[in-house]
């Protein structure tokens, strides 16, 4: 049996064994080389109460290669990327060592969720989020955490029936309905204000004028 | 041919003494942290583990399969650190005393 199979084997019985962690690892369509994995949300963090689940690619020179992980469940966080599940860690790329294992790397990225570096960002437009309105920046994680983790539901969620796409963007249903009421699509809307983060003190830094400028673009 | 065992006497059993005691409720102590086997027995790449499959130790007192540890320094993606705790890799002369009686002279010199 090769070495790379006999490790993977042992790191999927040691977790199965472990029962303090709370991290799983299943095999994805019956290969030990491409797992499943998952663990729960920081507690008194915007992913508390959440499952996160992460795409585990084990490569042919594991483990003196890293692992390649992303997350499929999707996450509102810097050095995750809000589209693809992306992640910057050092340890996935050159801060590899050969003694972390499976279960090490995903308690790493359960640590990453406690504590974002925004000044290494995966998505720059979660970043800018993040550093200029925190409290914004939370109240959106924990609404991903709610309708993508499994998580508790939040102000936002309460009586709304379906998802709320300004909240899933981060901004105010104000905003969204006062550049609405100019006649510009609502989904646009949502785009621009997004990118331009809009939110917390950033509002009074730019110009309704320079808003309706990127509205009429495309 | 074809050899049949029907009886066989255990005369002697060895161990690498790595420094580690094995009691201590310390489960990963006696595993080499870079393939995951006990050092017992050899690292994946060789079929009989003894003076074959040595040791190796470093200054910093860390202790894998030879033949993992050198795997690893050969990447370009080690910076030929330690893989447990990162200092640049300086392998440390130590001679194995203290083995099991009825074992070998087993002392890996590495340098
Ligand atoms: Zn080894
Ligand atoms: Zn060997
Ligand atoms: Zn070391």
């Amino acid at each position: 049996m090769d070495a790379r199979l006999r490790r993977v084997n042992k790191e999927i019985a040691d977790c199965k064994n472990d029962k303090t962690s709370n991290i799983t690892l299943d095999l994805v369509d019956n290969s030990p080389f491409h797992l499943k994995g998952s663990f729960p949300g920081p507690e008194d963090t915007p992913y508390q109460g959440g499952i996160f689940e992460v795409d585990i690619l084990i490569p042919d020179a594991y483990p003196f290669q890293p692992v390649k992980m992303k997350f499929t469940t999707k996450v509102y966080h810097p050095n995750v990327s809000s589209a693809s599940g992306a992640i910057c860690l050092d340890i996935l790329k050159d801060a590899w060592s050969p003694v972390l294992t499976l279960k090490s790397t995903l308690i790493s990225l359960q640590s990453l969720l406690c504590s974002p570096e925004p000044n290494d960002p995966q998505d720059a437009e979660v970043a800018k989020h993040y550093t200029t309105s925190k409290g914004s920046f939370e109240e959106t994680a924990r609404y991903w955490t709610h309708i993508y983790a499994g998580g508790p539901g939040t102000k936002q969620s309460k009586g709304s029936a379906g998802r709320d796409e300004v909240a899933i963007a981060g901004l105010e249903q104000a905003h969204v309905d006062q550049f609405e009421s100019l006649g510009f699509p609502r989904n646009k809307v949502i785009d621009v204000l997004r990118r331009l983060n809009y939110r917390g003190a950033n509002v009074a830094q730019i110009p309704e004028d320079r808003i309706v400028e990127e509205l009429l673009k495309v | 041919m074809k050899v049949i065992i029907k009886r066989w006497h255990a005369v002697a059993q060895w161990r690498w003494d790595t420094g580690v005691s094995s009691d201590d409720g310390d489960e990963e102590g006696d595993v080499c942290g870079i393939c995951r086997v006990p050092f017992e027995g050899c690292c994946p790449s060789c079929k009989v583990p003894g003076d074959d499959c040595p040791l190796i130790w470093g200054e910093c007192t860390h202790v894998f399969h030879m033949h993992c540890l050198l795997r690893w320094i050969g990447t370009a993606a080690s910076n030929q650190q330690c893989p447990m705790d990162r200092r640049p890799w300086v392998t440390a002369e130590r001679k194995v005393k203290n083995l099991v009686p009825g074992a070998g002279a087993a002392a890996p010199s590495a340098s």
